[in-house]
C-alpha cells in the first residue's frame, strides 16, 4: 500500500525550494542591486565552482588537498594571459583556464596522490607554493608583483559577454550546469562506491572498486572546476595578481566548504555566498570580519561537522519528513550459481616477513574449485597476512600465487577481486551512514560496464534475503548489531559473483545459533559453485561449512587434510595449546 | 660572505627553526595529528615581543630583549593553551583531518587577528643582545646569531632533558606511543597532550621572537614557519623527534647556501621541489618513521 504524499512535503522536498530561493535572489539583485552588487554576486559565483570543485577532492574523496587555491589562480592567470597575448581566443579563454589546472593536477595527482593524509596535504602546500612563486617571480609572464591589468571580459561564440548581469548569469549558469553535472554523476552506485572508497578503501578494492582512479578522476575534476573559477575571476575582475594563487585563497575555499558543506552542491553555493559577502555583511566590523568568519568556521567545525547544508537538510526532513523509504519487497533469491567458470586458487611457497617477524614462511596450499577449506591457527599464526598476501592487500615477499592461470602478483586488490576472488574482513568495513542494502549493491558499480542503481538493488535485495537479513535492508548499516553486519558484509562479497571467497573469521563476535545459520548459508553459496577459505577461531563452524582444514602456526602450514584427521594431529594441537593434550580437544 | 659567517648564521636559524620544528612534532606525537596554526603561534610570539618592547619603550623602560623571552614564552605558552581547547579537545575523538582543518580555520583568526590589532606591516623585535658584531679570531660575527645559538639550544636541551629524564617526559612518550594503552595504565592523557601544546606554544614564541629581529615579524609569516616545521618533520621521518631536529638543521643550512649561491626565491623554489623529490622517493623520510599511520 502506497500512503500519500501530503502536498507540501511533495513541493518541499522537491527542487521547488532551492529554484525559489535563487529567483528570489536574483529579483533582489535586479530591483535594489547596484553595479557593486551585481559583481560581488559574480564573484561569487565563481567561488562557488571553486567550492564545488574542492567538495569532489576534500568531500567526496576525503583527500586534503591544500593545492586547490594554486589551481585557481592558474587558472586566472591562464585566461588573462590568453586573452592578453591572443585576443582572437576570447571564447576560448575560459576552457584553456580549466584545461590547464586540470593538465597539472593530472601531473601532480598522479604521483602524489597515493600518499597518506599528511603527506599529501604537504605535498599538495609545496605545489601550491612553486605556483605562487612562479606568478610572483617570472615577470615576463605573469607581470610579476604588478600582475597583469586590463583583462578583456570573455566572449562566448564571438559575442563579448559584458560585465554586470551578461557575467553574473554566464557564472552562475555554468555553477547550475556543473552542479547538476556533479549530482547526476553521484547520484547512483558511483556515489556509493566513493563513499566506500573514502571511508574503508580496503573494502572498496575488495569489491572491485578502482580507488586510485576514482580518487584521480575526483581530484583531476576539482581541478577543472577550479580553473574555471579562476578564468571567471580574471574576466570579471580585469586584472589578476599573484594574490590570486596565496594561501587566503585556499583557506577561504575550505572555509566556504567547511561552512557550506562537505558534499552537498547546494552547500557549495551557499558556502561561497557567505565567504565572499561576509566582508559586505560584516562591514560594523570594519576589518574584523575575516576574524569572525574564522571564528564561525570552527565552531561549524566544532559544531556542525557536515556544513549548514546538513543542516537545512535536517531541519527540512523535520518539517516535511521523507515518506518512507521502502526498500523493494523481498525479492526472489537470486541464484546462487556463480557466474563465473570454477577456478583453482593455488599458493606456491608464499613468504612474507614485517621488519623481523615471518608472519608467512614458504605456505603453500590449493583450493580447488567449489572446494570449502577451513584454516585455524592460534593468533598471530599468520591467517590474515595470508588473506591479505592472497587479496593483493600486501605484496608477497616470495613466492606466487594463481588463481586458474592468472598469475596475481603485482597486481593491485581491485583487480583481483574483479578477478572472481572476494573477500570479508575481521572486522566488518562498511560505511555506517550507507543503508544495508546500498552497501550490498555496491557492489554492481564495477562488477558491470554500466551499472543501474535498480538493477543492483533489486539483486541486493535478493542476496540479503537469501542470508537471512532482508528486514534489515533499510537500515542504516552503523546501526545493525556486529552479527548482521557480518552478514551485509557476505552479501556484498557474494554480490561481486565471485568463483572464490575468502572469509576472515566470519563466525566472532556472532552467536552460536547465529553461527549455525551463517555456515548453512556458506554451504549454499558453496553448493552455488563458490569456492570458500574461510578463517576461524570455531573448530565447529568450520566442519559445519568446509570439507577440508588447513592449520597454521608460526606463519607456516603445520597440517591439512580432513577435518577429523587435522583435529587430531598432535601437530595442530601443539601449536594451538603448546602441548599434545587429548583432553583439550575433547572438551 | 666567509664561510665561517655563513655557517654561524645558518645554525642560528636552524636552532630557531629546530625550536619550531620540535614543538610541531611534540603535538603530532601527543595529539596524533598536524596543527596548522602552530606557524602562527610563531608569529604571535614575534608580536608579542614587538608589543612588550613599545609598550615598556613608551613608559620609558628600555630592557634588553633577553629580559623579554621568559614574558613571552608564557604568553605564547598561553597561545598554545588555546589552540589545545579550541582546535584539539572538542575533536579529540573525531578523525584527525578534524584537527587539522580546525586548525587552518584557527590559524586564518590568528592572523587576522594579528593584522586588526598589529598592522600588516613588518617590525622588528628588540635584539635579544645589542650591540656591534663580536670578533673572534679575526671573523666578525653579528651578536644576535651568537645570542639565538645559545638560547635556541638551551631551550633545545631543556627540552631533551625533560623528555629523556624525567618521569612527566616518559609518560608524555607513553601517551604518544599509545594513548588508549596510556590511559590505561593511569596516565592522564589528556593532561600530557594539553602539556604538548602549551609546551610546543612556548617553544614556537620563543622562536618567533628570536627570529622577529632580523627577520622582522608580520602577520602574515605564520604559514611559511608551519611549512618549514611541517617540511622538517617529513624528511626527518614522521614522529621523529632527532629527525625534526636534523631536519630543520638541513632546511636552515639548504636556505643559507642556496640564498647566498642563487637567491632567496630559488631557495624557495628548490625547498619545495626538493621535498617533492624525497616524498616521492623515500615516503619514510630520510631517517625513517617513528610513528605509523597518522595524518
Amino acid at each position: 500500500m502506497t500512503t500519500l504524499r501530503p502536498p507540501a512535503a511533495a513541493v518541499m522536498r522537491g527542487p521547488a525550494p532551492m529554484l525559489l530561493v535563487a529567483a528570489a535572489a536574483l529579483a533582489w539583485l535586479a530591483l535594489i542591486g547596484d553595479a557593486y552588487a551585481v559583481r560581488l554576486a559574480t564573484l561569487a559565483g565563481a567561488q562557488a565552482l571553486l567550492v564545488l570543485g574542492y567538495q569532489l577532492v576534500f568531500g567526496h574523496v576525503g583527500a586534503l588537498s591544500l593545492a586547490q587555491g594554486a589551481l585557481f589562480g592558474l587558472g586566472a592567470y591562464v585566461a588573462a594571459m590568453l586573452s592578453l597575448h591572443a585576443p582572437w581566443s576570447l571564447s576560448l579563454t575560459l576552457p584553456a583556464a580549466s584545461l590547464a589546472a586540470m593538465l597539472v593536477a593530472a601531473l601532480v595527482g598522479a604521483v602524489v596522490l597515493r600518499l597518506q593524509t599528511h603527506y599529501f596535504a604537504l605535498a599538495t602546500l609545496a605545489v601550491a607554493q612553486l605556483i605562487h612563486l612562479a606568478a610572483v617571480n617570472l615577470e615576463g609572464l605573469t607581470g610579476g608583483a604588478n600582475g597583469l591589468p586590463g583583462v578583456p571580459t570573455v566572449s562566448l561564440a564571438g559575442v563579448a559577454i559584458g560585465r554586470g548581469w551578461p557575467m553574473l548569469l554566464l557564472a552562475w549558469g555554468l555553477f547550475a550546469i556543473a552542479g547538476w553535472a556533479v549530482a547526476r554523476a553521484l547520484a547512483g552506485l558511483r556515489g556509493l562506491a566513493l563513499d566506500l572508497a573514502r571511508e574503508h578503501p580496503l573494502a572498496a578494492q575488495s569489491i572491485g572498486i578502482d580507488v586510485s582512479a576514482l580518487r584521480f578522476t575526483a581530484f583531476v575534476a576539482g581541478a577543472g572546476l577550479a580553473g574555471l573559477a579562476g578564468g571567471l575571476h580574471a574576466h570579471v575582475v580585469g586584472v589578476v595578481s599573484p594574490d590570486v594563487t596565496d594561501m587566503p585563497v585556499m583557506v577561504g575555499c575550505l572555509i566556504a566548504t567547511v561552512i557550506g558543506g562537505h558534499r552537498a552542491v547546494f552547500g557549495a553555493a551557499l558556502g561561497a555566498i557567505l565567504l565572499t559577502h561576509a566582508p559586505e555583511w560584516f562591514r560594523f566590523l570594519e576589518n574584523r570580519h575575516l576574524i569572525a568568519f574564522g571564528v564561525l568556521a570552527l565552531a561549524m567545525v566544532i559544531v556542525a561537522p557536515d556544513g549548514l547544508a546538513a543542516l537545512l537538510a535536517a531541519m527540512r526532513n523535520r518539517l516535511w519528513p521523507s515518506p518512507d523509504q521502502t526498500p523493494p519487497a523481498a525479492m526472489p533469491a537470486p541464484p546462487i550459481a556463480t557466474t563465473r567458470p570454477p577456478l583453482l586458487l593455488r599458493v606456491a611457497h608464499v613468504g612474507k616477513a614485517f621488519g623481523g617477524v615471518r608472519a608467512l614462511d614458504d605456505v603453500s596450499l590449493t583450493l580447488a574449485p567449489g572446494e570449502a577449506v577451513g584454516v585455524i591457527g592460534p593468533n598471530g599464526s599468520g591467517k590474515t597476512t595470508l588473506i591479505n598476501v592472497i587479496t593483493g592487500v600486501v605484496p608477497a615477499d616470495d613466492g606466487v600465487v594463481h588463481l586458474g592461470s592468472e598469475l596475481l602478483r603485482h597486481r593491485p586488490a581491485f583487480a583481483i577481486a574483479r578477478l572472481g576472488l572476494a573477500r570479508t574482513f575481521q572486522h566488518a568495513e562498511l560505511s555506517a551512514t550507507t543503508v544495508a542494502l546500498d552497501a550490498v549493491a555496491t557492489s554492481a558499480f564495477a562488477r558491470t560496464p554500466r551499472p543501474q542503481r535498480h538493477a543492483a538493488r533489486t539483486e541486493a535485495m535478493g542476496w540479503l534475503t537469501r542470508l537471512g537479513a532482508g528486514a534489515q535492508a533499510g537500515m542504516r548499516c552503523g546501526a545493525l548489531p556486529a552479527g548482521r553486519r557480518r552478514l551485509i558484509e557476505v552479501a556484498r562479497a557474494l554480490m561481486v559473483r565471485p568463483c572464490v571467497l575468502i572469509l576472515d573469521e566470519p563466525g566472532a563476535g556472532l552467536s552460536r545459533p547465529e553461527r549455525i545459520e551463517l555456515a548453512r548459508r556458506l554451504r549454499e553459496a558453496q553448493e552455488g559453485g563458490v569456492a570458500l577459505l574461510v578463517v576461524d577461531h570455531d573448530i565447529d563452524f568450520l566442519a559445519a561449512c568446509a570439507d577440508r582444514l588447513i592449520c597454521l602456526g608460526r606463519g607456516r602450514v603445520v597440517a591439512d587434510g580432513p577435518i577429523d584427521t587435522v583435529r587430531r594431529d598432535p601437530l595442530v594441537r601443539r601449536a594451538y595449546f603448546g602441548r599434545d593434550d587429548d583432553a583439550v580437544i575433547q572438551a | 660572505m666567509p664561510t665561517v659567517q655563513l655557517l654561524v648564521n645558518a645554525l642560528a636559524l636552524g636552532a630557531a627553526y629546530a625550536l619550531v620544528a620540535l614543538g610541531f612534532v611534540l603535538v603530532l606525537n601527543a595529539a596524533g595529528a598536524v596543527n596548522f596554526a602552530h606557524g602562527d603561534m610563531v608569529m604571535l610570539g614575534g608580536v608579542a615581543a614587538v608589543a612588550a618592547s613599545t609598550l615598556l619603550a613608551a613608559g620609558g623602560l628600555r630592557l634588553p630583549g633577553i629580559v623579554l623571552v621568559p614574558l613571552v614564552v608564557i604568553v605564547s605558552g598561553l597561545v598554545g593553551l588555546v589552540v589545545a581547547a579550541v582546535g584539539f579537545w572538542p575533536l579529540r575523538d573525531r578523525p584527525p583531518a578534524a584537527m587539522f582543518v580546525a586548525t587552518i580555520a584557527l590559524a586564518a583568526v590568528f592572523e587576522q587577528s594579528a593584522t586588526a590589532f598589529f598592522g600588516p606591516e613588518p617590525r622588528a623585535a628588540p635584539a635579544i643582545w645589542d650591540g656591534p658584531p663580536v670578533i673572534i679570531g679575526g671573523i666578525a660575527l653579528g651578536r644576535q646569531p651568537l645570542a639565538l645559538i645559545l638560547v635556541a639550544g638551551l631551550a633545545l636541551a631543556g627540552v631533551y632533558a625533560l623528555l629523556e629524564r624525567t618521569q612527566i617526559g616518559r609518560s608524555f612518550r607513553a601517551v604518544a606511543q599509545d594513548r588508549e594503552m596510556a590511559r590505561a595504565l593511569g596516565l592522564r592523557a589528556t593532561r600530557l597532550i594539553v602539556g604538548a601544546f602549551a609546551l610546543a606554544g612556548g617553544l614556537a614564541g620563543l622562536a618567533g621572537a628570536l627570529l622577529g629581529h632580523q627577520f622582522f615579524v608580520n602577520a602574515g609569516q605564520g604559514p611559511a614557519y608551519m611549512l618549514k616545521a611541517y617540511i622538517a618533520t617529513a624528511i626527518g621521518g614522521w614522529g621523529s623527534v632527532p629527525g625534526a631536529l636534523v631536519g630543520a638543521l638541513l632546511i636552515a643550512l639548504f636556505e643559507m647556501l642556496v640564498s647566498a649561491a642563487l637567491s632567496a626565491v630559488w631557495a624557495q623554489a628548490l625547498l619545495y621541489l626538493s621535498l617533492l623529490a624525497i616524498l616521492l622517493l623515500r615516503p619514510q623520510g630520510l631517517f625513517g618513521e617513528a610513528v605509523g599511520r597518522r595524518a
